[in-house]
């Protein structure tokens, strides 16, 4: 057993610093005496700026009790440069601290700021994969997953890696957002080929797992620009993937394809009042869809989402919409004014 | 029998703790064991959470208001004699640094001392839910240092000395400069450029360029350009119109943060209120989000959990006592008075967010 740091001669120099909180303090922490003393050795150093090896040792200490308070960790990174000390020797030390701790923001920042000093990222994407297999949605993992490949430009095989993980769990939205950033950056979305390409991806993935909202939140993210009615066929696959593979996402899919094909309807002027009639009719019917039934949770906002359509797209008094929309808002009065 | 029975029983299922809850945050206040020892540095905000409980349940008579104010300010940076470390004004989250208790300037000179992004906000918040007229604010030297966390980029950094930076502590800097009404703090224009570009293809935000869309983000996001009276300017209606579907679609019975993740009480509160700025949480079900964050209530100490059948955080409990407490429906008001609302609403940032 450690005798506490005041019982050691090596610190009889230095006159400890407790924490003063006044006469009334609030939300105190009822510290035992080895955290005390770690930490009042700790605030005397930090008054004196000292810049020493028993320094950096009790930031170890201070670390090990909260790894949480960011001060300990600025003034360690002032010692290791202060001292020259073995950055490779602390970058196993960050590993180590990271995996028993992987959701603590000071100690990420300080592993970015060890890794930018050796100017060496090697460690990284297998650390990060190490991180995500426990937990494959770690915000903070990822996001140094991303800052290293965009610094470093390690983007060679991160389309891999991001496969690999959708392959364990394809409701991974994180390993979505990666494919997202992955490609963005490599090809960006213009090419026809690679849409089309993403596009199958998709589909098999929704074929696979139809009720996958992140699956759904691709596909539209990466078409919604150039408008979802706009590639060849998209439309129609949907539709036949709605009689097998339905959910609430295809559903909203499909009325913001229709929506779309409405806007473009009326930039254009190339679709007769018939079809656009037909088209909003179609909309509606899918709000009416999801409210009544396939996306109950959300039924106020499908038929809010109806009725601005409606008043988008037609005129108060065509009778067609105005039986559609009654059937869709029923008897139930909830019409609530916008 | 039997079925008045079960009715009794789910009668007391969703009955709301108000005592319990009150006596959680008082204790909240006082001490907390060892094992809380992570939250050491951010001290204040859980004063802060503690406090807008309180306030919530009107129940802000069982504290001493004066000796909670001065507390307060002696962990405001104050500018030494010289005024030389301007840049480093603020608040403390404590007094974990060592300095001497004082809750009157000049500051003291210290190599390590400095304010904290969100310590400086929820400082603030507090002592207006005290009921403090910010009087021994140094509103110049607080602004000053908010002025040095901040970017080429716009976002902001959360201390002097560097620390990561990104989309929450924008949030702290705008909800800062609203309150000293004041926003030569920051650059807005870099901000709003900083808060484009976090949004995803998926129309949710992330905490920064290309990352992944989360409940927490989108709060910072929108939550800013309302503060800053930019919503609309920096957003077309149709990136709106889409934004309101990410949010709306996180509702699962309470909310969750991300798609595909499970529910926690605290999104109640983040996408919740992104929802009521945006006018359309009158859409979202009520019952069910009411329904689930009753569920996660500790019947014997008080306070909420993340989830059912888990233990009461010490952070967000305050959020989840704002959803329930201040999501009555609201048809009536205008856009603006609504937005003002929300403007007023108690925020917070749970510790583990930063």
């Amino acid at each position: 057993m450690c005798l506490s740091s005041r019982d050691r001669k090596e610190w009889a120099d230095l006159e400890p610093v407790p924490q003063d909180d006044g006469p009334n303090p609030v939300v105190k922490i009822a510290y035992s005496d080895k955290f005390s003393d770690v930490y009042d050795y700790f605030r005397a150093l930090l008054k004196n700026d000292e810049r020493s090896d028993r320094a950096f040792a009790l930031t170890a200490e201070a670390i090990e009790l909260n790894a949480a308070n960011y001060t300990v960790w600025h003034y360690r990174r002032v010692l290791l440069q202060a001292l020259s000390k073995d950055l490779r020797e602390e970058m196993r030390y960050i590993t180590a601290i990271i995996e028993e701790q992987p959701k603590n923001y000071q100690v990420w920042h300080h592993r970015r700021m060890v890794v930018e000093w050796l100017n060496d990222p090697s460690e990284e994407l297998e650390f990060i994969a190490d991180i995500l297999s426990q937990d494959a949605k770690n915000y903070h993992a990822w996001q140094q997953r991303q800052w290293v490949i965009q610094e470093y430009k390690l983007w060679d095989n991160e389309l891999e890696f991001v496969e690999s993980l959708l392959e364990e769990d394809v409701r991974n939205n994180s390993a979505w957002n990666q494919r997202h950033f992955v490609i963005s950056h490599i090809t960006g979305f213009s090419d026809p080929a690679i849409v089309e390409r993403e596009i199958q991806y998709c589909l098999i993935q929704i074929k696979k797992a139809p009720h996958n909202e992140s699956a759904w939140n691709y596909l539209k993210g990466m078409l919604q620009d150039q408008g979802l009615s706009s590639p060849p066929g998209l439309l129609e696959r949907v539709l036949e993937l709605k009689e097998t593979h339905c959910s609430p996402y295809l559903l909203a899919f499909l009325f913001d394809c229709y929506e779309d094909v409405l806007e473009n309807s009326n930039k254009k002027e190339n679709m007769s009042e018939g079809d656009r009639r037909e088209t909003l009719g179609k909309a509606l019917e899918i709000c009416q869809l999801l409210a009544q039934e396939k996306d109950t949770i959300r039924k106020e906002y499908w038929r809010f989402l109806g009725r601005s359509l409606k008043n988008k797209c037609s005129g108060p008094s065509d009778p067609l919409i105005n039986s559609l929309l009654g059937l869709f808002m029923n008897t139930e009065f909830n019409f609530m004014s916008d | 029998m039997a079925e008045e029975e079960s009715q009794f029983e789910e009668f007391e299922q969703i009955d709301f703790l108000g005592d319990r809850h009150v006596r959680f945050f008082q204790r909240t206040l006082q001490v907390l064991p060892e094992r809380y020892a992570s939250l050491e540095t951010t001290r204040l905000t859980i004063i802060f959470f503690a406090l807008s409980g309180l306030d919530v349940l009107d129940a802000l008579d069982v504290i001493d208001r004066n000796t909670m104010i001065e507390w307060i300010y002696s962990l405001q940076v104050l500018p030494t004699e010289d005024q030389a470390n301007l840049s480093r004004c603020g608040f403390r989250g404590s007094s974990h640094i060592g300095i001497p208790y004082s809750t009157k300037g000049p500051g003291v000179l210290h190599p390590y001392d400095s304010g904290h992004v969100a310590m400086t906000y929820t400082g603030l918040c507090s002592l207006l839910i005290l009921g403090d007229d910010l009087s021994r604010v140094n509103k110049q030297a607080c602004l000053a240092g908010l002025r040095a966390l901040q970017l080429e980029d716009g976002s902001f950094y959360a201390v002097p000395e560097g620390s990561e930076n990104d989309i929450r502590f924008i949030y702290c800097a705008a909800s800062i400069c609203y309150i000293l009404d004041d926003w030569s703090g920051m650059d807005i224009q870099k901000a709003i450029e900083y808060i484009r570009g976090s949004l995803s293809y998926d129309s949710g935000f992330g905490q920064g360029a290309g990352r992944e869309s989360h409940g927490g983000w989108t709060y910072c996001a929108i939550a800013s350009l309302c503060l800053m009276g930019r919503l609309e300017e920096a957003l077309s209606q149709r990136e709106l119109d889409r934004i309101r579907r990410w949010c709306i679609m996180r509702q699962q019975s309470g909310f969750h943060g991300r798609p595909n993740k499970p529910v926690d009480t605290c999104y109640s509160f983040w996408v919740g209120a992104t929802l009521e700025l945006l006018d359309v949480f009158q859409y979202t079900n009520f019952d069910k989000n009411r329904r689930f964050i009753l569920s996660t209530q500790d019947r014997l100490v008080g306070g909420f959990a993340k989830w059912p059948d888990s233990h009461p955080g010490t952070c967000s409990d305050s959020l989840r006592l704002l959803d329930i407490g201040d999501r009555a429906p609201r048809v009536t008001g205008t856009r603006q008075e609504r937005n003002n609302e929300a403007k007023h609403a108690v925020l917070t940032t749970p510790r583990k967010y930063y």
